[in-house]
């Protein structure tokens, strides 16, 4: 029977942490190299706390549930962005370079805020369900039935935690501050697949039918490839495409 | 200081908050709800394996119904609950998942047809009728007697959450990221808002508001190892403490799951087993059914826990060099289940343990998982010592868990009691009560002494280091504080407790960053977190019984006759060391149904002499009832409709009932 | 409009890749390369050569052209913040697909330039193709250089262009989609190296037939039957 897989110890890492605080007048963007002996099943959530307990206790990063469920505490790790709680040391080199999430605004070091720009998003694009009469839904009767698997295919779509990654990995965000980013365009397919939401795709294309939503991804892919809930995005966001050229 | 006014603050943003805004939002008060993270990252979005709701859809619910969810949640609870709040939550719980599914949770359905289970190691064919396709189908749990935990694959509180979320923005309610309330505001009398402190800038405002609503999730980060988001540090529940008004009830009630995954205590739902997964020992041997030979791997959680941990006592565990543990084995399930319906266990398994569950076990050893205990409200979630002060969710002492909440009765909770919960402080503000008549001055106060609190820690120059008495707060609780319980441990655990309370007021700190400072949030956190503690620890040494989660070694039976009250824990003032504990009966004469036995672990217990009479009363409200429904034969044992808000009151229908 | 983007590069790579397979008939010899240019002079149809048609064809792949490049140059970083920062982004990510639409940028930025020569020049002097022609302008010319540029941007540009429109538009099943694109993957870069064999053989071919012929460059080739038949006369 398989044991817990054990890293070859003894390992000495050497984290390179882009660090800055904007709230100190004094604070200039600069990496910062900490060192850290690597232990068994050590993820970054564990290295950055014992740096955080251990070496620099100003040191800024987010995590929540650290199990790779919440989407806090996405970074940029040797280059790529990533889940920063269920990246194991042992699958990375003993040089890791960490930088906070690009695209977000910077509270300090590995923090940004995702809530805002999300927010702004869900706003934006109005991800939530549209039906008349919510208030007075009649909550006593049976429940509208629903196809087993078209929740199942919701479901799918509703597993986007959030994170940022797809946004930070996408080269049109770097480039344009008003995208979308593949988390919006694919909430906006989890609307329209669900028939409880009374939209029609003229609505949506009120909301994406433009450079700032579906017509702005150049297909870059970097979304998909770096999502770490692996969700299809570029299906969703060629699905979305055509519909939405469809609409006129 | 800047000051922000509202009707109605609502402190967390986890589902039971955003539930309760949403309520109160709609009956037209301004809400403002504010969060220690983006609400989306609350911990509620951990929940995975499902919300127990009596729809009866499925086969394996056919039958359920609210009579049948009140009982197991009482039996759950080891009598300890509140069952005119059990009744409450039974009934509204199946209107929450439909209100959810009206908004947008995609529950999983019934598909009509032959399905393969796996029942006790077996696989089995059961075949699902035409007219229930498509309703919302459940799973089975521990601790119930139907499949009655409706879910979204195993993500069911992110979804749950999500939707949540995204009706409170189109509600249009403003949720104050980062931002941690460190101190209600109040007169002696009336809570009016909170201090609340900005974790991005560091810097200190007020809320002031017409009810105060706290909801912000567990405490479990007091322990070391616990499937808790470590951002549930309780300090909602602290800063109710620290009024010295408002009461803590039943502290020392905590939950440990049996599955946390070993050793980083990241847990994998409770669904796997509810799903025909099994616990083997090292020998890989299945041991369950030795010690619970009815239930199994699905006896209530407590149990579980405890059996778990009496056989690695006993010698049975897998041994490593991080300690013992056992193994669950999900790989019966078929690769294309666990694929499916268990994708996020899959997922934890893989990233954290490097280990597939469809070939290889998972490690597994019971860690801390929920608090029953928190701020003690009445069955409108008010608190009954400081009035405009509520609560709802996990951060609640509501009272319908007692000493052991059931497997998808929390999220199922925080909802329900968002409803009702909304619709009190909503009625709570439109009275003549609700009306602020607080002086600017007293608010400015209140913020004077967080501020001198603050910087007190900042120049104290102290010695003590605050990450390392968060630790070692942690480790004593895990270690004595934990499933097996003695005087002895209890004892060492209180007097470490205080000890490591007089060093945190000599904490100093190394760092002096402008903004939120992480050392100085750690250090003024481990200060609050360790008066939780101590009332959890505290209560403990004090109950000197065996009730649900809360099992003495050294006093093994359930004593009803001297232990049917819920413990209150309140704190005398800041220099004090221990919590003044007050205790409140529960009423047998009340009760619909009066103690007994679980159905499952230890059968002796220690009577209350009002049970048999109880009992006979409830027979002869009975009688001559034969014929009526059963909505009518509850009502003559323990009216509770009265209770709920009047939109919740309707019955609720079902497949097969009228 | 991106719609109109994904047609009009669509169009252009259904033609890109027909012209080079015409004008690759080079390699099969000179008389055959003389028979496809007569083809689209019109010969076949009309028994007489009209350059003029070639001319057409030439403007409106023109339009498309322009059409294309106007709207896909809404894409291009705008400024040179916009360009840093894709530029920065794409170094750190080390991603095929963000890499492969920078190349598109850049090699559709060369092209601007070297197919607008090309263009020009095939559109003003239609009549000046053929076996020899084309083989003098490549080598006496020295145009052999701008097509070595031209080929290499052209093929990487249509073949990562034609996966991208797939990507883009091809309505896959989400469970399948990652394999699909692998395959794709793979599929473009053999089309990219066949294009590129292809091209730079007959390309060869035009080269040395060029130099060859270097001497008499500006003579026009009589093909083998026909001279043939003049012999026999
Ligand atoms: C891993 C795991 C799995 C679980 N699975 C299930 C399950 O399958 N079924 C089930 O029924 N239950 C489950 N539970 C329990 C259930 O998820 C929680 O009890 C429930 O979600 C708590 O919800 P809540 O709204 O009370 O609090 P939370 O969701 O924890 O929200 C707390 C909120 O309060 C905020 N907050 C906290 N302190 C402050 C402060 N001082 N100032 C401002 N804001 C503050 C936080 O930012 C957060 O927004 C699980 C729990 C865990 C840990
Ligand atoms: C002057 C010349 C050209 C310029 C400036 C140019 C520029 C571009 C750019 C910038 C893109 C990327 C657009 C995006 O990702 O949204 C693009 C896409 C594309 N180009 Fe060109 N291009 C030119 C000529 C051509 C030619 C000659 C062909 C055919 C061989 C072609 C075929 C394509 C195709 C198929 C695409 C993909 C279409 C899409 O993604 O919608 N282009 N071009
Ligand atoms: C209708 C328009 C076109 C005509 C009639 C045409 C014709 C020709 C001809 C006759 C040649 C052989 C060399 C010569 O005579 O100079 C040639 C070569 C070439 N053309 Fe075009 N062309 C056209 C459009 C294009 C376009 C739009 C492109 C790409 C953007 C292109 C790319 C090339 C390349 C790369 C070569 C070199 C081929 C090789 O290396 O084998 N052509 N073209
Ligand atoms: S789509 Fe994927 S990468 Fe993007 S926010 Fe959601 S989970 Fe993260
Ligand atoms: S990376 Fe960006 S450009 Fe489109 S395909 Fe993804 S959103
Ligand atoms: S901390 Fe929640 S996803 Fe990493």
């Amino acid at each position: 029977m398989s044991d817990i897989p054990v890293t070859q110890l003894g390992r000495t890492l050497h984290l390179q942490i882009l660090r800055h605080n904007p709230r100190d007048p004094d604070s200039e963007p600069r990496l910062q190299t900490f060192e850290v002996e690597e232990a068994d099943a050590m993820t970054l959530f564990i290295a950055l706390s014992e740096i955080r307990e251990k070496q620099d206790p100003s040191l800024q990063f987010d995590f929540v549930c650290r199990a790779g469920i919440c989407g806090s505490c996405g970074m940029i790790i040797n280059g790529r962005p990533g889940l920063a709680c269920r990246t194991l040391t042992r699958d990375l080199p003993d040089h890791i370079t960490l930088a906070p999430l690009p695209a977000f605004e910077l509270i300090g070091d590995l923090s940004v805020d995702t809530g805002k720009w999300m927010r702004g998003m869900s706003e934006h694009l109005e991800t939530w369900v549209h039906s008349q009469g919510l208030e007075q839904a009649d909550i006593d009767s049976l429940e509208e039935s629903m196809e087993p698997e078209l929740a199942e295919q919701l479901y799918e779509l509703e597993r986007c935690i959030e994170c940022g990654c797809c946004v930070a990995a996408c080269g049109t965000a770097q480039m344009r501050e008003d995208f979308s980013g593949a988390v919006g365009l694919n909430q906006i397919t989890r609307f329209q697949l669900d028939p409880r939401d009374e939209r029609s795709d003229a609505d949506f294309y009120q909301l994406v039918g433009n450079d700032a939503g579906v017509f702005g991804c150049m297909t870059l892919l970097g979304c998909e490839d770096m999502c770490p809930k692996d969700l299809p995005l570029a299906t969703q966001i060629a699905f979305l495409r055509r519909r939405m050229v469809a609409v006129r | 200081m800047q000051i922000l006014y509202t009707d109605v603050l609502v402190i967390g943003g986890g589902l039971a908050g955003q539930r309760a805004a949403i309520g109160a939002k709609r009956r037209g008060h301004d809400v403002i709800v504010l969060s220690l993270v983006p609400a989306k990252r609350s911990h509620s979005a951990a929940a995975q394996g499902g919300m127990q709701a009596s729809l009866g859809n499925c086969l394996g619910g056919t039958g359920d119904n609210e009579d049948v969810h009140f009982t197991d949640t009482v039996r759950g609870s080891d009598w300890g609950a509140d069952q005119e709040v059990v009744r409450m939550f039974a009934h509204t719980a199946p209107k929450a998942i439909r209100e959810l599914a009206a908004w947008g949770v995609p529950w999983n359905r019934v598909q009509r047809g032959d399905h393969q289970i796996t029942v006790n190691g077996q696989k089995q064919t059961v075949t699902e009728p035409d007219n229930a396709h498509g309703l919302i189908t459940s799973r089975n749990f521990g601790g119930t007697q139907k499949w009655r935990a409706c879910y979204v694959s195993d993500g069911t509180g992110h979804a749950m959450l999500y939707t949540m979320s995204n009706q409170a923005i189109a509600a249009g309610i403003p949720v104050h990221e980062r931002m941690e309330a460190i101190a209600l505001i109040h007169d002696g009398e009336r809570c009016c808002g909170a201090i609340v402190r900005n974790l991005m800038t560091g810097e200190i405002l007020a809320y002031m508001a017409k009810a105060t609503c706290i909801a912000s999730g567990g405490f479990g980060r007091i322990y070391r190892v616990s499937t808790n988001a470590i951002i549930n540090e309780g300090i909602g529940a602290a800063i109710a403490l620290e009024t010295g008004i408002a009461s803590l009830g039943n502290m020392e009630a905590v939950q440990f799951h049996p599955t946390g995954i070993f050793p980083a205590g990241i847990l994998v739902t409770e669904g796997c087993r509810g799903d025909g997964g099994l616990l083997l020992d090292g020998a890989e041997y299945r041991f369950m059914p030795d010690y619970e030979p009815e239930k199994t791997e699905l006896a209530s959680r407590d149990v579980v826990s405890r059996r778990m941990e009496e056989h690695i006592a006993a010698g049975h565990g897998a041994k490593t060099r991080f300690g013992d543990h056992l193994w669950l084995d999900i790989r019966l399930l078929g690769k294309e289940h666990i694929n499916t319906k268990l994708r996020e266990v899959k997922e934890i398994c893989q990233y954290f343990l490097g280990v597939d569950p469809v070939n290889e076990l998972i490690p597994v050893r019971p860690a801390q998982h929920y608090s029953m205990g928190g701020i003690r409200t009445n069955y409108r979630g008010e608190s009954p010592q400081l009035k405009g002060l509520f609560s709802a969710g996990e951060s609640a002492c509501w009272d319908m868990h007692g000493f052991n909440r059931l497997g998808g009765n929390s999220v199922a909770e925080t909802v329900v009691a968002g409803m009702i919960v909304g619709d009190s402080i909503a009625d709570f503000c439109d009275s003549p009560d609700g009306a602020l008549a607080i002086s600017t001055s007293l608010v400015e106060e209140f913020g004077e002494r967080e501020r001198q609190r603050l910087a007190g820690i900042a120049d104290s120059g102290g010695s003590e280091n605050a990450f390392e008495l968060m630790k070692l707060m942690q480790e004593t609780m895990t270690a004595n504080v934990g499933i097996f319980r003695d005087g002895e441990r209890l004892q060492e655990a209180v007097s470490t407790l205080q000890d490591l309370q007089r060093r945190s007021r000599d904490i100093g700190l190394r760092s002096s960053a402008p903004g939120a400072n992480p050392e100085l949030v750690a250090a003024y956190r481990v200060q609050r977190m360790l008066k939780l503690a101590q009332c959890v620890a505290f209560g403990a040494l004090q109950r000197t019984e065996s009730r649900g989660a809360h099992f003495r070694a050294d006093f093994p039976q359930r004593n009803d006759r001297d232990w049917m009250r819920r413990t209150l824990a309140i704190w005398p003032g800041e220099e004090a060391d221990l919590p003044t504990l007050d205790y409140e009966e529960l009423d047998i004469m009340r009760m619909e149904i009066p103690p007994g036995w679980r159905g499952y672990g230890a059968k002796d217990y220690i009577d209350h002499p009002d049970t048999p009479r109880r009992q006979q009363q409830l027979d002869e409200a009975l009688q001559g009832m034969e014929r009526a429904d059963r909505h009518a034969r509850q009502e003559a044992l323990m009216p509770f409709r009265h209770l709920l808000p009047e939109h919740l009151r309707g019955n609720n229908q079902r497949l097969g009932e009228d | 409009m991106d719609l109109l983007q994904s047609l009009t590069g669509l169009l252009l790579v259904m033609f890109i890749w027909g012209h080079m397979f015409f004008e690759s008939s080079i390699l099969l010899g000179k008389d055959a390369m003389l028979w496809v240019t007569r083809m689209f002079e019109g010969e076949h149809i009309f028994g007489k050569p009209y350059p003029l048609l070639v001319s057409a064809v030439v403007a409106v792949i023109f339009v498309l052209i322009a059409l294309h490049a106007i709207l896909a140059l809404r894409k291009f970083p705008a400024n040179y913040r916009q360009y840093h920062s894709f530029h920065r982004h794409m170094g750190a990510m080390r991603h095929t697909d963000t890499t492969l639409w920078y190349v598109q940028v850049i090699t559709g930025f060369a092209m601007f330039f070297l197919a607008g020569t090309h263009l020009f020049v095939v559109l003003v002097q239609p009549d000046n193709i053929g076996p020899y022609a084309s083989s003098d302008r490549v080598w006496t010319g020295r145009f052999w250089i701008l097509y070595a540029l031209l080929l290499v941007s052209v093929h990487l540009h249509a073949g990562i262009g034609i996966y991208r429109l797939a990507m883009k538009w091809w309505p896959l099943k989400a469970e399948t989609a990652p394999r699909v694109r692998e395959r794709l993957k793979v599929a473009m870069w053999c089309v990219i190296g066949f294009f590129l064999i292809l091209g730079s053989a007959s390309l060869l071919t035009y080269m040395k037939i060029g130099y060859d012929h270097a001497d008499r460059a500006g003579e026009r080739y009589v093909p083998a039957a026909a001279s043939a038949i003049e012999t026999g006369k």
